[in-house]
């Protein structure tokens, strides 16, 4: 290990470090005191991560050819930290309503980071399922973070029993790798299966454990059972973060292993993805549609979300473009998912659970700034433009109908109609009915309101000016398919 | 200046910021809207101005870098064909936003003029663009505020009506997406280079093979049939126009449908000349069934607003047979048809408006005697009624003249010719004056009712309203020529375009 080495991995160093900052000053301040000065030293804490993730090195192996930097690593760590950042904004007020302790919130956040972090930079097998565990205990903990509430506990026992298990067959697919290519690192795999040529039934075993493993982390249908009642069982602010931050570090993972390290093998699993990329997001759609409770509605929809990326995954064929679609993707999807999980937030009143349908009446006069951020958060997971939703259908949908899958690409635009119904009838609540006669209280945090400002912005933003962003994936999508 | 087409894409977007400064005051609300519209309408009068009738290309034309790493450009420009419908749709715009401020809007005034600025962002740029990807912002661009507008300030079946339209026109708006990207991929050059400009795709689209264009084509006859609408995709339309509040009537029908068949003549037509020929008999069937259709079902609408939306229904049929006889007066015909029905359309919507502000029923057996005591009133709604009809001097006749004319003219090879069609779709011109006049007698003549005597005429404000609508009738009716130079050229290369699939333009670089 040299100094070298460590330069490369400053920034999951300082979010580390963020984390162990935060514990500590946990213990040392008052709770008043540490209301406040948690979720700013956190924030502050990552937002120098960020900009170290820019701080420039050599993209190359580094330890010993266990962990890789290129561009690929720096976009999903800007994505990581950024995830990171807002769901550590929208959260202070509600922890502080109901009693969740903040220090142990925070730091969570912050270490699954990391993992997510390292899944992004590893170059070898045992790298990634450091990292992939890393990540998703922390998830664990923190859909459970309620000790008195029997709905988290549930989300936390169903999750962990479930994850534990994936990550089971995921290890014994990377057994079955190992024992045929006697290499966990990815360069020597991926040479192994070039110069093996044809796949052989090991190798199809290897393969198929591994894409059952990390589709169960990315919740692709039929393997995505945990992620209903886990993400309507936990913390809302929770939730949001669940349900970007680890999907994100799931599609990083599929990246890396089934494009990068499996991609030279001689069988066309394509195929297979396609099918299960339609069948996640028809499934995710219809189930949504049956939901009336918009907590629920948003974890099935975030299913249907993985389907649309998986088309892109499927469509790896088509090159570089493939791979940007699934990273621009990943990052339009954490802002606008997290971004309306954030907005149930306002609803999240004592005796409540998430938001029904009726709860969201009127919510257009109740509070016009929030009823205008969701919005467009919706309009942006339909993908009506000028959102970055948009511009995320469009250049997956390119690459799919560059690798031939016609079928693929009008089966996206159906589903979007179908999300539209959902989606929309959010909005109907909000702007066409007006509010009930006894109006609750609505909750709102000045960070929670500020941070949904910007992201909204952003969306838009972003959604007319798209350029750099989709550059950069692009860039970030070239080693892959070296 | 050559940028007055970004112009007006920018002014209703400007009009936001004063608007939302005075979100709290809605006297000023209502001022900056009517401001901004006419701003846009003047600018755009303006625009008409420095086009130079008599080429065919596009002018006025503006291109800027936008995805560089994606090929796309900002690419807007207008010719024969968009020319005028850009000032119909700032003058409808700006009436709307007229007779909404007169109080035909009592709620959330700010939020109804914020989705009306945005709305007439969509429609300027749909007729505007030239670059498909810029094209299908636009095109959606139109559908929130316009879901909004129905959804907040309709009627009582407003949500199912809203949430209808959406889904509608979103399933055909999706599927053309997947058709521009389709079109994307085609566009590929050797060297892999991508456009989604219109002008360098229509150049370069003999590289899309046979079967590309038979489905491509379809995606994106899809979204334009259910936007104009086609049957049987119509039926969204009579939920939305009765739903809707007049204003949204008036834009929904006279230019929200205009996308539909602009879009035809803009993409369909030039980039697809073999998938155009394969689904031509189904085209021209479905149009000349439209015109029948609409008018029969018009015929028997107990409802004001409804017949007028079923007669938007026939009207379009018109629009597009002229469209799918691929021949220049056919063509130049649709075009007039689209400016026609806007015009007309927009105006009869307007008044059943205003008759329903004044006597809160809607039903023709409710209605009747209106003449005896609002002669100005019926001044104008008459001569909206006969131009809608095709009454000759006014400006439906010139349309449907020219489209039956193009029908009459068509050889094609579809299960009978023109002179089948022809004397088909001219039946339908026969209905709609049955269902119009005996409309216009039912509820104008008739003995006058005790609970409507007294109630006024026109206020000062609804004749602000209806005379420029009124004007341009007459004024397209009498002297169409001057109309016809315009779109003439730009429309027969089109039609050359759409007729031989090696007919080979290169646009400006």
């Amino acid at each position: 290990m040299t100094g070298v080495d460590i330069a490369a991995v400053y920034p999951e160093i300082i979010v580390t470090a963020v984390a162990l900052i935060v514990l500590v000053a946990d213990a040392l301040l008052d709770r008043r005191r540490a209301a406040v000065a948690l979720p700013l030293l956190t924030i502050a804490g990552l937002i120098v991560a960020l900009a170290s993730v820019f701080y420039v090195v050599p993209a190359a192996q580094y330890f010993r050819g266990f962990v890789t930097i290129d561009a690929f690593t720096s976009f999903f760590r800007a994505v990581f930290i950024i995830l990171a950042i807002f769901a550590a904004a929208v959260s202070p007020a509600y922890l502080a309503r109901r009693g969740v302790p903040a220090g142990e919130y925070y730091a969570i956040i912050c270490f699954s980071t990391v993992g997510a972090m390292t899944i992004a930079l590893s170059a070898d097998l045992i790298t990634l399922f450091i990292g992939l565990e890393t990540m998703t205990i922390p998830i664990y903990v923190l859909a459970g973070i309620q000790r008195t509430d029997r709905f988290a506990n549930e989300a936390a026992i169903k999750y962990f029993l479930l994850g534990a298990f994936s990550s089971a067959l995921l290890l014994y697919g990377f057994v079955w790798l190992y024992g045929i290519t006697k290499a966990t690192d990815f360069v020597t795999i991926a040479g192994f299966l070039a110069a093996q040529g044809i796949a052989n039934g090991p190798t199809i075993v290897a393969l198929a454990l591994v894409t059952v493993g990390l589709g169960f982390k990315a919740a692709i249908i039929p393997f995505h059972q945990w992620t209903p009642d886990a993400y309507d069982g936990a913390a809302t602010p929770a939730t949001a973060f669940m349900s970007v931050g680890p999907k994100a570090a799931a599609f990083a993972a599929i990246l890396r292993v089934l494009l990068g390290a499996l991609g030279p093998l001689g069988v066309d699993w394509s195929a297979v993805l396609a099918i299960l990329a339609a069948v996640t997001m028809t499934g995710g759609n219809i189930v949504a549609l049956a939901q009336t409770n918009t907590k629920r509605m948003l974890a099935y929809s975030s299913i249907a979300h993985t389907g649309y990326i998986l088309a892109a995954v499927a469509a790896a064929k088509a090159g570089p473009s493939a791979g940007a679609a699934v990273l621009f993707y990943v990052f339009a999807y954490g802002l606008m998912n997290l971004g309306a999980f954030a907005c149930l937030l306002y609803f999240d009143l004592e005796g409540t659970r998430g938001a029904s349908l009726d709860e969201l009446n009127g919510f257009g006069r109740r509070q016009p700034l929030g009823a205008l951020a969701f919005a467009i958060f919706l309009i942006s997971l339909t993908g009506i433009p000028p959102t970055i939703g948009f511009v995320a259908k469009f250049v997956v949908i390119q690459p799919v109908l560059d690798a031939g899958l016609a079928w693929l690409a009008v089966v996206i635009a159906l589903n979007a109609v179908l999300a539209a119904f959902y989606y929309l009838r959010v909005v109907v609540r909000m702007y066409m009915y007006d509010p009930e006669e006894k109006q609750p209280r609505l909750v709102s945090g000045r960070t929670l309101s500020v941070s949904l400002g910007i992201a909204s912005f952003a969306v838009i933003v972003l959604g007319i000016l798209p350029n750099s962003i989709y550059q950069w994936a692009l860039q970030a999508a070239q080693p892959l398919v070296r | 200046m050559t940028n007055v087409l970004s112009l007006l894409v920018v002014i209703p977007l400007a009009g936001l910021i004063p608007l939302f400064l005075f979100r709290k005051d809605e006297r000023a609300a209502k001022q900056v809207a009517i401001t901004t519209t006419f701003v846009e309408l003047v600018v755009s009068l303006w625009m008409l101005t420095q086009f130079v009738p008599g080429e065919a290309g596009f002018q006025l034309v503006e291109r800027l870098q936008w995805l560089p790493s994606l090929g796309i450009s900002y690419l807007v420009g207008v010719d024969g064909i968009s020319v005028f419908l850009v000032p119909m749709t700032t003058l409808l715009t700006f009436i709307a936003v007229l007779y909404s401020s007169g109080g035909a809007i009592k709620t959330r005034i700010v939020e109804y003029m914020t989705a009306f600025l945005l709305l007439e962002v969509g429609m300027v740029g749909v007729f505007v663009a030239l670059d498909l990807f810029l094209f299908y912002i636009f095109f959606e661009l139109m559908l929130v505020p316009m879901y909004l507008i129905i959804g907040i300030w309709g009627g009582p079946r407003r949500i199912y009506a809203t949430l209808k339209f959406v889904i509608f026109t979103l399933a055909g708006s999706l599927l053309m997406l997947v058709g521009i990207v389709a079109v994307y991929v085609a566009s590929a050059d050797p060297s892999g280079t991508r456009t989604l400009s219109l002008p360098d795709l229509i150049e370069l689209r003999g590289r899309f093979p046979a079967d590309f264009q038979f489905w491509a084509f379809l995606a994106f006859a899809l979204a334009f049939a259910i936007k104009m609408p086609m049957v049987p995709f119509h039926t969204w339309l009579p939920d939305a126009h009765v739903e809707a509040p007049t204003a949204g009537s008036i834009v929904l029908a006279g230019v929200l449908l205009k996308a539909g068949g602009y879009g035809f003549l803009r993409f369909g037509l030039p980039l697809f000349p073999i998938g155009v020929q394969a689904w031509l008999p189904v085209l021209i069937v479905l149009s000349v069934i439209a015109i029948l259709y609409g008018a029969i079902v018009s015929a028997v609408q107990k409802d004001l607003k409804k017949l007028v939306a079923y007669s938007s229904v026939a009207h379009m049929g018109f629009v597009t047979l002229g469209i799918f006889v691929l021949n220049l007066q056919g063509g130049v015909g649709a075009v007039l048809q689209m400016l026609n029905h806007g015009f007309v359309t927009g105006a009869l919507f307007l008044f059943v408006g205003i008759q329903y502000e004044k006597t809160h029923r809607r039903m023709i057996a409710d209605l009747g005697g209106l003449a005896n005591m609002w002669p100005l009133f019926t001044t104008f709604f008459g001569v909206f009624v006969f131009a809608s009809l095709g009454l000759p001097g006014l400006n439906g006749f010139v349309g449907e003249f020219l489209v039956l004319l193009g029908t009459f003219a068509f050889s094609g090879a579809p299960p009978l010719g023109g002179l089948f069609w022809g004397p088909l779709a001219a039946i339908g011109v026969i209905l709609a004056a049955v269902y119009l006049l005996w409309m216009f007698q039912r509820v104008m003549y008739g003995p006058v009712r005790e609970a409507y005597r007294a109630l006024p005429d026109l206020s000062r404000l609804e004749v602000a309203c209806a005379l420029p609508l009124l004007l341009l009738t007459v004024i397209l009716g009498v002297v169409p020529q001057p109309f016809i130079a315009y779109i003439q050229p730009s429309l027969d290369r089109v039609i050359r375009l759409a007729t031989d699939p090696s007919f080979v333009v290169v646009a400006f670089k």
